[in-house]
């Protein structure tokens, strides 16, 4: 399923976050990812995310099925792309 | 579906945070930023540039079963780094291995195959064929021996009508393919543009093919089709006969009438053609974007992509070597 995903931690949490998200999907701005995921490693993802996470912390995940049917719109620059050639 | 990703740049790649960084080398002096993979994620990486890494990233690699796949200058298939095989078999290895020194039973597993690609080749044909190209003086031929697949009585002979079906169906591109001109089949090295083309899809398929049976208990080395030679998994040329013409083939079709790939794409020299860096990557665009395109598969009665097609195709393979259901080749439909 393809997944776009936000947080807001608190200070010394942040960096912890960005670290465990950046092993499932990609970031493409402060604090936001996007990307595909199959079921079984999100769940592994929320499990992690939940460990690190302290009272006020949120973090929120936007699901969909397939990826065709979002649309993605960059307005100013683009901080990183997700393409598959590097 | 994990992603395979593609490194035409030069750049190191390293662990960092346990997952993947990619440091592009800094261009004109300026760094560039760096560019983190998604571990998780990551089927396997193919190597087109050049690329610096430690043994802690493989090491990494391997845990995660990332395979890496290396390619030369000439895009060549160099080899790869294969994380460490957790499906070991031994009575599959064994079954395998009887079933390739019986005569009978490797020559009909062999013309299954062969008849698989035939019929995809053919349908390939038939689909230009309604669109204003004619083929039948191509297709005739092919269908007979097509027939003839059955007739052999030896390997050797069975191997000699597949070149002829070959023969034929390369000679049909000259008319799909509009502006260019394929001549016959070259490789070591291609001379033109459609044999650079086919050679360069080719050996994506056969990489693709390799990595889907690295993933189940098959041994890639002993073969049916092909005579399992020294140096090279031969399963996995047996397999990707039968993908060769849906994924490769037609992809390079429309490349090349749609006009995406040009004559300013290659490197034109002298006894080879070499694509340039800018060609590669949208060809592989396309062949990734082909393989991910799914299909309503008629057993599972359910959408299944190319790329998880070639697995299955592996898993029939095994149930056949096994003895508990006999192989049938994918054949499109459509």
């Amino acid at each position: 399923m393809y997944v776009i995903l936000v947080y807001d931690m608190g200070e010394k949490r942040v960096a912890k976050m960005l670290k465990l998200c950046r092993r499932y999907l990609n970031w493409i701005q402060n604090s936001v990812f996007e990307g595909e995921i199959s079921e079984g490693r999100l769940k592994k993802l929320k499990f992690e995310a939940d460990e690190i996470m302290e009272d006020k912390d949120s973090l929120i995940i936007f699901t969909s099925k397939v990826n065709h049917g979002l649309h993605k719109e960059v307005i100013g620059c683009e901080r990183q792309t997700i393409d598959q050639f590097l | 579906m994990k992603k395979n990703y593609y490194l035409f740049n030069p750049g190191r790649l390293s662990r960092k945070d346990n997952t993947l960084k990619f440091s592009p080398s800094p261009v004109d002096g300026q760094e560039v930023s760096p560019r983190y993979l998604p571990v998780e994620e990551v089927d396997s990486l193919y190597v087109y540039g050049a690329l610096d890494a430690n043994s802690s990233l493989y090491n990494f690699l391997g845990k995660h079963d990332v395979a890496v796949h290396f390619f030369d200058y000439y895009e060549n298939y160099t080899g790869s780094f294969a994380p460490k095989k957790v499906l070991l078999s031994g009575k599959m290895l064994v079954a395998q291995t009887q079933l390739y020194l019986n005569d009978t039973k490797r020559l009909d597993l062999a013309q299954r195959c062969l008849d698989g690609a035939a019929h995809n080749m053919l349908k390939n044909l038939q689909y230009y064929d309604r669109r204003d190209k004619d083929m039948e003086p191509f297709i005739t031929p092919m269908k007979a021996l097509q027939e003839e697949i059955w007739h052999s009585k030896n390997i050797k002979s069975l191997m000699g009508v597949e070149g002829n079906i070959r023969k034929h169906y390369y000679d049909a591109f000259n008319l799909i393919i509009n502006d260019h001109v394929m001549g016959i089949r070259t490789k070591q090295p291609p001379l033109n543009i459609v044999n650079s083309l086919i050679s360069f899809g080719n050996m994506m398929c056969y990489s693709e093919c390799l990595r889907s049976i690295m993933k189940t208990q098959l041994e890639p080395t002993i073969s049916f089709l092909h005579e399992p030679g020294d140096r090279r998994y031969s399963l996995s040329l047996d397999l990707s006969e039968i993908f060769k013409p849906l994924l490769v083939d037609r992809v390079i079709f429309k490349m090349l009438n749609k006009r995406v790939l040009q004559e300013r794409d290659f490197d034109l020299y002298m006894n080879r053609v070499v694509m340039k860096d800018a060609g590669k990557k949208k060809f592989v665009a396309a062949i990734e974007k082909r393989m991910t395109e799914t299909i309503k598969h008629r057993q599972l009665q359910r959408s299944v992509s190319y790329k998880h097609l070639i697995k299955l195709e592996c898993y029939k393979l095994q149930k056949h070597i096994l003895g508990i259901q006999t192989y049938e080749p994918f054949k499109m439909w459509w």
